[in-house]
């Protein structure tokens, strides 16, 4: 036993560059999904922190339409009995929007430090408000003795107490008093008692910082807190709140409670659970972190095909000395464990490494994640890296399991062949031949299952992605067949003009139990690298076309802010006036976009007023301009692809929406193409939205230029126009449009670096398997160099090889890239988002995959052919 | 007297300053300052004077249950301002901004079951949430409210407030017109210039009504005390707290007294009192008038000692009676803690008329 385990040790030992490029493959498999868990986790975890700091204990909230619920209502719930008895649920308002400090989006909190203690909880634990307050507390005396005295939780009221008064004070009677955490402030460069301007929708208001967090964690992060009439204020929502925190008991009596108060609520408003806004919000970047998790899935299913290719070389390396150990005594039983041992310490350390390295690798993603995040649903202040438990685990069984059962087949197949056999490599090619003829009916079930699971899954995003593998294991199943094949018929054209190509080429037929593996695992990494740059080039072309169709005006103007559908982001109306009096406006578009409630959540809304061209605009998937157009001005809606996909609505239906007035059915007069928001959108007339929502603001305006006058001048006019009053967002058609195409740039980069990822994975996967056979087969190339080849023409031959292996590689991955855009675009983005996407192909898709495969199997065989040249005969003749 | 907040012990934490948790750092420039006499006038001295920077509507009452049950109440509403009303209010200026700052306490003492159960409700005053206004009267918070019966005469008020397990809604009539305490409302915490409120008391109120005690309706009956108190200035440094007494004797006369207590464990010169006949006559009542000797002592959780047990002399008035809580733990662990508590009032001196009740409020013992 101990000669086994020391042939074993000894083998890895004089292997190294071996072991290490199947660590490396390992670990950068295992390090990308550990990334792409980091960054997702992260940045769901600091957003569920601030939602969380937000709402405080709330058990529902009280929500209304885009400009929240008038104030009034609070009042009355607060002050007329509900006729619950001590049921009396606890109330808290709420103002929030966004706003910019420095370059700093931050989500400002208005709150009353005052209103329902129980409920801002875990806002006083962190010492974030002012008021640690004791509201209720019993005595009762029982035999003598005092017992409960519910009132008395923590009264530690002394040394900060006079600093707490002080705080309250300026809470209360300082205009634009402020409290923040302090890692932001100091982040900000913003001391207490420093003053310093909030930006909302372009409108700065000076504040000042009264008071700081200091032991809230992350959930602060992105937060400042205000008192509520300083929110409604600068917010520009005098009179209204955002929403109404509720708390009630749990169980039937708090049903009890709830169905009392939901009989006193106005039809405008509605009930909502707590926990449905932070999961509703998190739902809608759920497509986009299922698609960053089946990226790093391919990550390690490439890693697998590649830690199979590592382990069989390393047993087919040891098929002489196993025979003999098998013929000295050894038991399948002992040969098994220890090629399985071997696969399992492999597959640990690998893990461990692959841990280490996303960590590394998981820091950057997340700044890419939060980042399109940020720039496509909600504002998040991600610093605090989060790692679940269950990714480490899940690295460490990924890891391991991989590495085992990429090791099972051969372990299987040495352990199980008799002592003499195990000599014989011819044995194990002949089997490997057996089996890439088998693998072709595999790959043929594999695409045939694959368009099966696509065509019965209907809307289901995780069966096409399922499809999707499918797919792409196909490709990998039928590479070892076509490589055979194809050397095969190389071997005989190119043996008519020397009978050292047809060796080349032969030997790779012949080898194709340590050939095969590797160029499959490349044919599939490649296969999903041209894919996913079809589907990106196609969708860019898709948003191309749609930008330039609908945008018509020559000048577009908004209040800034993040959030496109906030209501703060308003064009103030006296600037609008200016505005519009500006030379060389000749016409101007209007629209107002908020979030308005709907029975399937909320939707974004865009209410149009239109000049003649608008009309234009839109590209039809359902109805036609000649019956909408005038529908919609009847107040109908129109929606965009993507909304008709999420809610299931088809032309003709009715949408039902939560106006100011109770819930009202609008019909559908069309269904427009969209790539703008993957929520979808609802259009509607602005005078139809006025009269409904009671909503006068503007959030931005199109403007449609005189016969002659040229954009910049004019632009520099309205920023003239709305100096001084209001920083508004003003840009050119063709500026707005460069812009819109940067931002779809920034939403791939992750694609993009996670697919570089894969390709990475294969190339040294690749790199791993050839230098190993080649090096294998050095005695080989040493007889045939003794016969007369020379340095240069052996070099030439291990070159022609592996860059023949490159192409083959890629010939199968062409095909299969194809297939794969195709479920790209047509399966995943559809079920994903409801869009759908022309599909645009260009040569610059291929020529990376063409790069990647061929530069891969050249550096492949970079150092043998050096080795090969250089390495004297005799030493290489002479057995090992 | 209820100064309960803005006096609020000073034990251990130095000058008056540090005491109050809502005195806003004591600036009390800027606000009207209690210096002279004033002329009160009903109904409305009833409602408030946002130009002081606190005041507050005080009801302590002692109630007969239809069961034979007794119970004792207080619902006190307090405002301050944090500072004075200054700027005047901006185009746009949300409803929401105030300095005023309304706190409301509500406790009961359930006698039968020796339980005693607070709350306490803090708002601004602003949005409809909280305020004072009159005519006609009105003081509230949420749904606990004082105020004057819709359609009838300033003398007759309604009571309203909820806590756990105890809701209690009464009317109130005032038998007795507003006494002024003091020096014709005048009334001195201190030596220093302007450590005066105005105040004035209606010692004896009918009051009639329901008290939901964990669901189950209970009707009472019983008599009540109002106390009204508007000022700017607090206690001198040298003060420590209050003893107040307030007690409503068999015979129809009730008796105020409130000993302030310097911190050297004696009694201001300041402290005084008013005695009201069962005719409604009233009588100054001086330091030197009262004597009162603690004859026992209760302490809280936390070790700290109240006085729980007083013989009470006050030889002007021919009273001369001992004083005990109706139970030892009355003590409300607020915003700020002070012993708030029903007591029976018996006779020591041999008139059996001089027993009756009343309500006894201990500030200044308790580290706040």
């Amino acid at each position: 036993m101990p000669t086994l385990w020391a042939a074993s040790f000894r083998h890895l030992l004089r292997h190294p560059a071996q072991l290490a490029l199947a660590l490396v493959g390992l670990s950068l498999g295992v390090a990308t999904i550990i990334a792409v868990d980091i960054a997702t986790a992260s940045s769901r975890r600091a957003f569920e922190l601030s939602m969380e700091a937000v709402n405080g204990a709330a058990t529902h909230q009280i929500i209304g339409g885009p400009q929240g619920i008038d104030e009034r209502l609070y009042a009355d719930l607060r002050t007329r009995d509900l006729q619950v008895g001590q049921l009396q649920p606890a109330f808290a308002p709420i103002v929030e929007g966004y706003v910019t400090v420095g370059d700093r989006t931050m989500q400002l909190v208005g709150v009353d430090p005052l209103a329902s203690p129980e409920l801002g909880a875990g806002r006083e634990r962190h010492g974030a408000l002012p008021v640690g307050i004791p509201h209720a507390g019993e005595a009762v005396e029982a035999d003598g003795a005092q017992v409960a005295d519910a009132g008395a939780h923590d009264r530690g009221r002394d040394g900060g107490q006079k600093a707490r008064v002080e705080a309250l004070r300026k809470w209360f009677t300082e205009r634009g008093a402020v409290v923040m955490a302090a890692r932001t402030a100091e982040q900000l460069g913003i001391t207490v008692d420093r003053k310093f301007d909030v930006d909302v929708g372009g409108v700065r208001h000076p504040a000042v910082l009264i008071a700081q967090i200091t032991n809230a964690g992350a959930a602060y992060d992105a937060l400042i807190l205000t008192d509520i009439a300083q929110a409604q204020e600068w917010l520009g929502s005098v009179g209204r709140l955002s929403q109404i925190d509720v708390r009630v008991p749990d169980g039937r009596a708090g049903e009890a409670v709830l169905a009392r108060l939901r009989e006193r609520l106005p039809p405008d408003v509605q009930l909502h659970e707590a926990q449905g806004r932070t999961r509703e919000s998190l739902d809608m970047t759920g497509a986009f972190t299922t698609n960053l998790k089946a990226m790093s899935l391919l990550a390690l299913l490439v890693s697998t095909l590649l830690i199979y290719g590592a382990i069989s070389f390393a047993v087919v390396q040891r098929r002489r000395i196993i025979g003999i150990l098998r013929a000295l005594g050894a038991t399948r039983y002992e040969v098994l464990l220890i090629v399985l041992t071997e696969a399992a310490a492999l597959g640990v350390v690998g893990a461990a490494l692959g841990l280490l390295l996303g960590l590394a690798i998981g820091r950057e993603l997340l700044t890419l994640v939060s980042r399109t995040i940020n720039d496509l649903y909600f504002v998040v202040a991600v610093n605090d890296t989060t790692l679940p438990v269950s990714s480490v685990v899940k690295a460490l069984l990924g890891g391991l399991g991989t590495a085992l059962a990429a090791a099972l087949l051969p372990a299987l197949e040495v352990a199980g062949s008799a002592p003499q056999l195990g000599l014989r490599r011819s044995v194990l090619e002949a089997r490997a031949i057996n089996i890439a003829r088998r693998l072709i009916t595999v790959s043929a079930i594999l695409a045939a299952s694959a368009g099966i699971v696509v065509l019965v899954s209907g809307r289901n995003l995780l069966a096409g992605f399922v499809a999707l593998f499918m797919l792409l294991l196909s490709v990998a199943a039928i590479t070892p067949a076509v490589l055979r094949g194809l050397a095969r018929v190389a071997a005989r054209v190119a043996g008519r003009v020397s009978p050292v190509a047809r060796l080349a080429f032969g030997d790779i037929a012949a080898s194709l139990s340590r050939t095969g593996v590797a160029v499959a695992a490349l044919g599939m990494a490649v296969a999903a690298m041209i894919g996913v740059s079809i589907m990106v080039e196609s969708f860019r072309e898709s948003l191309r076309d749609w930008l330039s169709q609908t945008m018509r005006a020559d000048i577009y103007v908004t209040a800034p802010g993040p959030g496109a559908d906030r209501p703060e982001r308003r064009i103030e109306p006296d600037v609008m006036r200016a505005l519009l009096a500006t030379p060389g406006v000749a016409a101007h578009s209007e629209s107002r976009q908020v979030i308005v409630e709907s029975p399937g959540g909320p939707v974004p809304l865009s209410a149009l007023k239109l000049t003649a061209a608008g009309y234009s605009g839109l590209q039809w998937v359902a109805g036609d301009a000649a019956y909408a157009w005038p529908e919609f001005e009847r107040g109908a809606v129109l929606i965009s692809e993507p909304l008709a996909w999420r809610l299931q609505l088809k032309n003709g239906e009715q949408l039902k929406l939560s106006t100011a007035s109770g819930v009202q059915g609008f019909r559908i007069a069309g269904i427009y193409r969209e790539y703008g928001n993957d929520r979808g959108n609802v259009l509607m007339s602005l005078a139809q939205y006025r009269r409904l929502w009671h909503d006068e603001e503007i959030t931005g305006m199109g403007v449609y230029l005189a016969p002659g006058a040229q954009p910049a001048p004019v632009i520099a006019a309205l920023r003239a126009a709305a100096r001084g009053r209001q920083a508004l967002f003003i840009r050119s058609n063709a500026d707005l449009r460069a812009l819109s195409m940067s931002i779809f740039e920034r939403t791939f980069v992750i694609t993009r670096v996670l697919y570089w990822l894969a390709a990475g994975v294969a190339a040294v996967g690749l790199i791993s398997a050839l230098l190993a056979w080649e090096l294998e087969r050095s005695r080989e190339l040493a007889i045939v160099r003794s016969l007369g080849l020379t340095p240069v023409g052996s070099a030439v031959l291990i070159a022609a090889q592996t860059a023949f292996m490159g192409l083959v590689a890629l010939l199968a991955a062409i095909p299969a890239g194809l297939l794969t855009a195709i479920v790209l675009t047509d399966v995943i983005n559809r079920r994903a988002f409801g869009w759908q996407i022309d599909l645009h192909l260009t040569s610059a898709q291929f020529t990376n995959a063409l790069l990647l495969s061929v530069t891969a199997a050249l550096v492949a065989g970079l150092y043998p052919a050096w080795r090969t040249a250089t390495a004297s005969i005799a030493g290489d003749i002479r057995e090992e | 007297m209820a100064l309960a907040v803005t006096a609020g012990a000073a034990q251990g934490a130095g000058p008056m300053p540090d005491s109050g948790v809502l005195d806003g750092g004591m600036r009390t420039q800027g606000f009207a300052q209690v210096l002279a006499p004033r002329e009160f006038e009903f109904s409305r001295d009833h409602g408030p004077h946002p130009d002081f920077r606190q005041e507050w509507w005080y009801v302590t009452g002692n109630l007969d249950a239809a069961t034979g049950e007794r119970f004792g109440f207080e619902l006190t509403f307090f405002r301050f301002a944090l500072a004075p009303e200054s700027e005047r209010a901006r185009r746009d200026e949300s409803r929401w901004r105030t300095r005023q700052i309304y706190m409301a306490h509500f406790a009961i003492t359930d006698v039968s079951r020796k339980r005693f159960r607070f709350s306490q409700k803090l708002s601004r005053a602003a949005a409809g949430l909280a305020g004072a206004q009159t005519p006609p009267l009105r003081v509230w918070i949420d749904d606990w409210s004082l105020g004057t019966v819709p359609a009838a005469d300033d003398a007759h008020w309604s009571l309203r407030a909820a806590q756990s397990g105890y809701e209690l809604t009464v009317d109130a009539t005032a038998l007795l017109a507003p006494v002024l305490n003091g020096d014709k409302g005048l009334s001195r915490k201190s030596s220093e210039p302007g450590s005066a409120s105005y105040y004035y008391s209606i010692p004896r109120v009918a009051v009639r009504g329901r008290l939901v005690r964990d669901g189950q309706p209970l009707d009472v009956q019983g008599l009540a005390w109002v106390d009204r108190e508007w000022g700017s200035g607090t206690l001198s440094k040298s003060e420590q707290g209050w003893d107040w007494f307030a007690l409503q004797l068999k015979d129809g006369s009730t008796l105020m007294f409130y000993a302030l207590r310097t911190r050297d464990g004696g009694r201001d010169p300041n402290s005084a009192g008013t005695w009201v006949s069962a005719s409604g006559q009233s009588t100054a009542l001086s330091n030197d008038d009262v004597q009162i000797d603690v004859e026992d002592y209760w302490t809280n959780p936390r070790g700290e000692r109240y006085p729980s047990r007083w013989h009470l002399r006050v030889p002007k008035a021919g009273i001369d009676v001992g004083v005990r809580p109706v139970l030892p733990d009355q003590e409300l662990t607020t915003l700020t803690r002070y012993w708030e508590g029903a007591v029976d009032v018996t006779e020591a001196g041999g008139n059996p008329n001089r027993g009756g009740r009343g309500y006894v409020e201990l500030v200044g013992y308790a580290a706040q």
